[in-house]
């Protein structure tokens, strides 16, 4: 069904400025990823609000479900900077995610989400020089759900609702700072009740698929190569 | 154009040297003459058929594959443009009139035989695959080129039989049932003036094959009926349309004008054209094959077959408006409409946007004066009995999909996003059309709608309000706060006001509100913002030491150990001083799972975090491994961490079934342990509710445990499939290898490996058994819980009994909140029946004699209905 109109789930040209792999290669890490970029966010939309969107995709009979959700954040303030990853358990459920949800509104805003060849250590901090996403170090607009002003005309509204703000103060870095969200049902974990020596237990950074990619932090950002 | 994206609206400064998608895209001469095809009507059809023909024509040489493949996806993709393809397809069967350089051969089959003839392969094809909605829309182009001449009526009427004969099969699924029926009905809807003239035919046949098996689903109807009559065993009429009915209808209608009416109910562009001088094509005769059923083998270790088949329901539309406003789909008109829009909006399902701007542009595609002219058209006389509202019809058949029981086609966010984009691209027409359908819904909610299309109500309600700046005039209705705390339509407005909330916050929500309405005392509001709420924050409440002490160590990222050592000597001292009816094990689990919980309070990702770091903590609170008790400690240990997780985010009750939704993943409680907690405890937070009710909330809880444990299931089944099919490549390359080694002895080595196996299919295997016993537990608990409530104990809630007579019914008006709330959870006992129906039928039998034979002795009407519900949505004998 895609001869008389283009399907919204098609790949569009977002991508990782900062991914080491070929196109072929990313290509076909995005025919199974299950991670979205989740971009224009307002710096005030809480993860239970990203919850509530894009659990209306998710399959849970099918074994799916949001396994995690990572709030994109300012690399100096530790201050959400507008644009997040969600990460389902199934690549069908990012895939009706691009059909239905990017291009409406979340915390009214017109949100656009991208299939992500899956997070990486160090995403989850904007690559603007101030902290933020490139974005917003350019913009020349005026929009208050993003920090007022661009990030160089502005500090001042960042005072905003304290409480958001200094949510994730104690956002760590380094591996292990994001929760994996829990993996599949396995046998041994139901009866390990008394092995306490177990590693930080989820497997998920084991998932195959996502092993080719690698993101380095620098002065880059998602949005820099999209349209 | 939309198809055509490869070129305009991309910003020129893109670069990207690596994208091969970039690259200009020439169009051989085939895709353009198939492109052509696809096209055709854009501007207007009927003038650009000549020239699309011509274009046909001249192309050199003929690919008559690609050209059928043309007519084959402006056929199953484009349903509205069937009657010019059919009128594009009748001009090809005349001789061409301009010379071409090879004269065609005397006596060799027109173009547009060829292109027939080829088209039926395609036919066979989707035949072969069962693709029902292509084989039913090929049925359409069949059924108007037998009305143009270019087949053969008998032949057409002889196709449509043999999709009525699989209505006379035995155990045909209803799914497989109704879709073989749409196929005839609507093949005769079209095709009937013709058949109707042919000789020894009989069209009434068709349809008397169609109404009794309809018939003969009556008690299944009542069941996914949108309007809710438990007293009831007939389907009733109101509200809704079943669609086989609405085509029987319709087609009893057009049988008693001789199929005059089809002329008036689908556009003929070919009606004027002159006879075809040549032979009609006859189509071959067919047979539907049986349905395949791919099977894995897989059984429980009961021997029960595990597999889940969806099994389709009687399709109920909900009706809304008046027959003036929208078309009566019981009428023949009525019904092409309805259908041919319920086609676009599951056809375009993968681009919502594009699905939008064609729903709009449907009126061109029938017949003149069909809806109400646009605003600024030229002005043209409306046709008597027709002039419908496009948007408000629009409105309602996506609604009616959207309140298809018991689940959607897609997931119904889909169709609330499309509704958005429709209001968006019209605001003037589509967004009154809205406004309507949310007050006739609303007012059907006093009426008996289901419970779980209220559900979707609220839910499509709050994220279409989400995207319109939550404009809706609540102050209408203000004088529906007077009604029963548990009337339908106050759990509405809390329920619609809730989601609200979590998609926005509760100040912005509160704004929007009429002051009457934001008093915590009426109810609509939460007395404040949903947030967390740890019970022992308060120096002055018991336990408040000693929860800090907990608190300190989790926030200092204290050791799992240390904290599971520290709580063991918590629960010592505790147990020193406490009195003796305070249950320290409780008290001990509670203070733990809430400051875990309290850690982790910030965000979605805070508690992640913070249940990450501590999984071998509450591995050993749900094991019962820190704290023996009497009884079954583990269950009871797994009830006091769910009971903990809900008082800690009481005021939240979204964040209560995300937690218990990752507990159950990170395997600190099974599903069955929730199901359990959610019968026993699980109440509607901040405001009272009688005991043995089952409610919105409830619902939520049981369907994440439900949907978890099916999808364990779903996932184990996975793994096997993938392991033996690894299994089997491997045994197939080995024995190549051997093959092409030794070829000496072949035959001394047959089948070797595939036996054998692998460590990896033993475990899958394994998991596979453990997860099905839990998935059949986990049903087994809900069917004990809703017995429990309802049917077994009359004392338990006396008025199981009452809310389902029919006197009760109509006197609903003096219903106070305990009736609603019963009524309530019958209609929740109803919808798991049906939506899990196709899990339930696979352990019919256990879960019967689990749970149902203790109601054996007992005759009374709530056991009654309670077993005739199951009887219904396990497929057995009523």
């Amino acid at each position: 069904m895609a001869h008389v109109v283009t399907p919204l789930d098609q790949p569009s040209n977002y991508k990782d400025s900062q991914a080491r792999v070929d196109r072929t290669k990313q290509n076909e890490l995005l025919s199974k990823s299950t991670t979205l970029y989740v971009g224009n966010l307002s710096f005030y939309t809480t993860e239970e609000q990203i919850y509530e969107v894009f659990s209306k995709c998710t399959n849970p009979e099918e074994g799916g479900g949001i396994k995690r959700i990572i709030m994109g954040l300012d690399r100096n303030t530790r201050t959400p900077c507008g644009f997040c990853f969600v990460e389902y358990y199934t690549h069908a459920e990012a895939l009706a995610s691009l059909r239905y949800i990017s291009g409406t509104k979340v915390d009214e805003r017109i949100i656009r989400c991208d299939l992500d060849l899956g997070y990486r250590e160090g995403r989850q901090f904007g690559r603007g020089k101030s902290g933020g996403q490139v974005r917003d170090e350019h913009r020349a607009d005026y929009d208050p759900g993003r920090g007022g002003w661009g990030a160089q005309a502005q500090r001042l509204e960042i005072e905003r609702r304290r409480e958001v703000e200094e949510r994730y103060a104690d956002a760590q870095e380094g591996p292990g700072a994001v929760a994996g969200g829990g993996g599949d049902w396995r046998e041994s974990e139901a009866t390990a009740e008394n092995t306490l020596k177990r590693a930080r237990s989820p497997e998920d950074e084991g998932d195959s698929g996502r092993t080719g990619t690698r993101a380095r932090l620098d002065d880059a950002d998602h949005d820099a190569n999209r349209i | 154009m939309s198809y055509n994206h490869h070129g305009g609206g991309r910003r020129k400064h893109y670069r990207d040297d690596h994208d091969d998608r970039r690259r200009e895209i020439y169009d051989t001469p085939e895709q353009r003459l198939r492109k052509s095809i696809i096209n055709l009507g854009e501007v207007d059809p009927v003038q650009e058929l000549e020239r699309v023909a011509k274009q046909i024509r001249q192309q050199v040489p003929v690919s008559v594959p690609a050209i059928a493949e043309g007519f084959r996806i402006g056929v199953t993709e484009q349903p509205f443009k069937i009657p010019y393809y059919a009128a594009l397809l009748r001009l090809l069967h005349d001789p061409s009139e301009e010379p071409t350089e090879e004269e065609p051969a005397p006596g060799s089959p027109s173009l547009g035989k060829q292109i027939l003839e080829d088209y039926w392969k395609g036919f066979q094809a989707f035949l072969d695959k069962l693709a029902w909605r292509e084989l039913r829309l090929c049925i359409h182009f069949f059924a108007h080129l037998t009305v143009a001449g270019v087949i053969n009526a008998q032949s057409m009427f002889e196709l449509l039989r043999s999709f009525t004969a699989v209505l006379e099969e035995f155990g045909a699924s209803h799914g497989r049932a109704m879709k073989a029926a749409l196929c005839a009905a609507e093949g005769l809807m079209m095709a009937g003036p013709v058949i109707k003239q042919t000789p020894d035919v009989d069209a009434s046949e068709i349809v008397a094959t169609i109404k009794a098996y309809s018939d003969s689903v009556n008690s299944t109807k009542t069941l996914v009926q949108p309007v809710v009559k438990l007293f009831s065993g007939e389907p009733a009429l109101e509200h809704a349309d079943e669609i086989l009915d609405s085509a029987i209808a319709a087609l009893r209608i057009l049988e008693a004008s001789d199929f005059a009416q089809t002329a008036d109910t689908f556009p003929q562009p070919y009606a004027d054209f002159p006879p075809l001088d040549a032979e009609p094509f006859e189509l071959p005769s067919v047979l539907v094959p049986p349905e395949v059923i791919e099977l894995d083998g897989l059984m429980t270790e009961d021997g029960e077959d595990a597999q889940v088949k969806k099994e389709e329901w009687p399709a109920y539309y909900i009706r809304l408006f008046d027959n003036d406003i929208t078309p009566d789909p019981t009428t023949p008109v009525g019904y092409a409409i309805r259908s041919g829009l319920i086609d676009l909006v599951d056809i375009f399902e993968v681009n919502r946007k594009e699905c939008a701007r064609l729903l709009l542009e449907f009126p061109k595609w029938m017949l003149p004066g069909t809806f109400k002219p646009r605003e600024g058209a030229p002005y043209h006389e409306p046709v008597p009995g027709k002039n419908w509202d496009l948007e408000t019809t629009v409105m309602e058949t996506i609604l009616g999909t959207i309140f298809l029981l018991p689940e959607t086609i897609h997931k119904p966010i889909y169709y609330y996003t499309l509704i958005t984009e429709l209001c968006k691209l019209m605001p003037k027409t589509a967004g009154p059309a809205v406004g309507k359908s949310i007050r006739k819904l609303y007012a059907l909610l006093a009426d008996g709608l289901d419970v779980e299309i209220a559900q979707r109500f609220a839910d499509w309600f709050s994220i279409h309000m989400s995207n319109f700046n939550f404009g809706w005039v609540w102050k209408e209705w203000i004088p529906d706060l007077s009604l029963s705390p548990k009337h339908p339509k106050r759990v509405f407005m809390q329920h619609a006001v809730e989601l609200e909330i979590r998609l926005s916050y509760y100040d912005r929500i509160l704004r929007v509100l009429p002051e009457e309405m934001q008093a915590p005392e009426a109810g609509v509001m939460p007395e404040e913002a949903p947030g967390p709420d740890f019970e022992y924050d308060d120096p002055a409440k018991p336990y408040h030491d000693s929860a800090q002490s907990v608190l300190n160590l989790l926030r200092g990222r204290a050791k799992a150990e240390d904290v599971i050592e520290h709580i063991q000597s918590l629960k010592n001292t505790l147990s020193e001083s406490a009195d003796g009816d305070v249950n320290v094990d409780s008290v001990v689990r509670s203070i733990t799972v809430q400051s875990l919980l309290h850690i982790g309070s910030r965000s979605f990702s805070h508690f992640l975090n913070a249940i990450e770091r501590y999984l071998p903590l509450l591995r050993s609170l749900a094991g019962g491994g820190i704290i023996a008790g009497g009884g079954n400690p583990h269950l009871e240990a797994r009830m006091d961490i769910l009971s903990a997780v809900y008082a800690f985010w009481k005021r939240s009750r979204h964040m209560v079934a995300i937690v218990f939704d990752k507990l159950m993943q990170y395997q600190i409680v099974d599903p069955t342990d929730v199901i359990g907690w959610t019968f026993t405890n699980g109440g509607s937070s901040s405001r009272p509710k009688s005991p043995n009710t089952f409610d919105a909330f409830q619902w939520i809880l049981l369907k994440g445990a439900l949907d978890k444990a099916n999808g364990r299931v779903m996932i184990a089944r996975r793994k096997v499939a993938a392991l033996r099919k690894e299994a089997d490549d491997n045994a197939a390359r080995a024995k190549a290898s051997d093959s092409a080694t030794m070829e000496v002895d072949t035959e001394a080595k047959p089948d070797v490996i595939p036996a054998a196996e692998t460590p990896a299919l033993t475990t899958a295997l394994k998991a596979f058994a453990t997860l099905t016993r839990e998935q059949k537990a986990a049903l087994s608990r809900t069917l004990d819980g809703f017995v429990d409530y309802l049917a077994a104990n009359p004392d338990a809630n006396p008025k199981t009994r009452e809310v389902i007579t029919e006197k009760a019914w109509h006197a609903r008006a003096n219903w106070d909140e305990v009736e609603w709330e019963t009524w309530e959870t019958w209609c929740w006992y109803r919808h798991f029946a049906r939506a899990y129906s196709p899990y339930l039928r696979n352990y019919v039998n256990t879960l019967a004699a689990v749970s149902l034979d203790r109601l054996e002795t007992m005759s009374d009407p709530a056991v009654d209905l309670f077993k005739k519900t199951w009887n219904i949505a396990t497929g057995q004998e009523v």
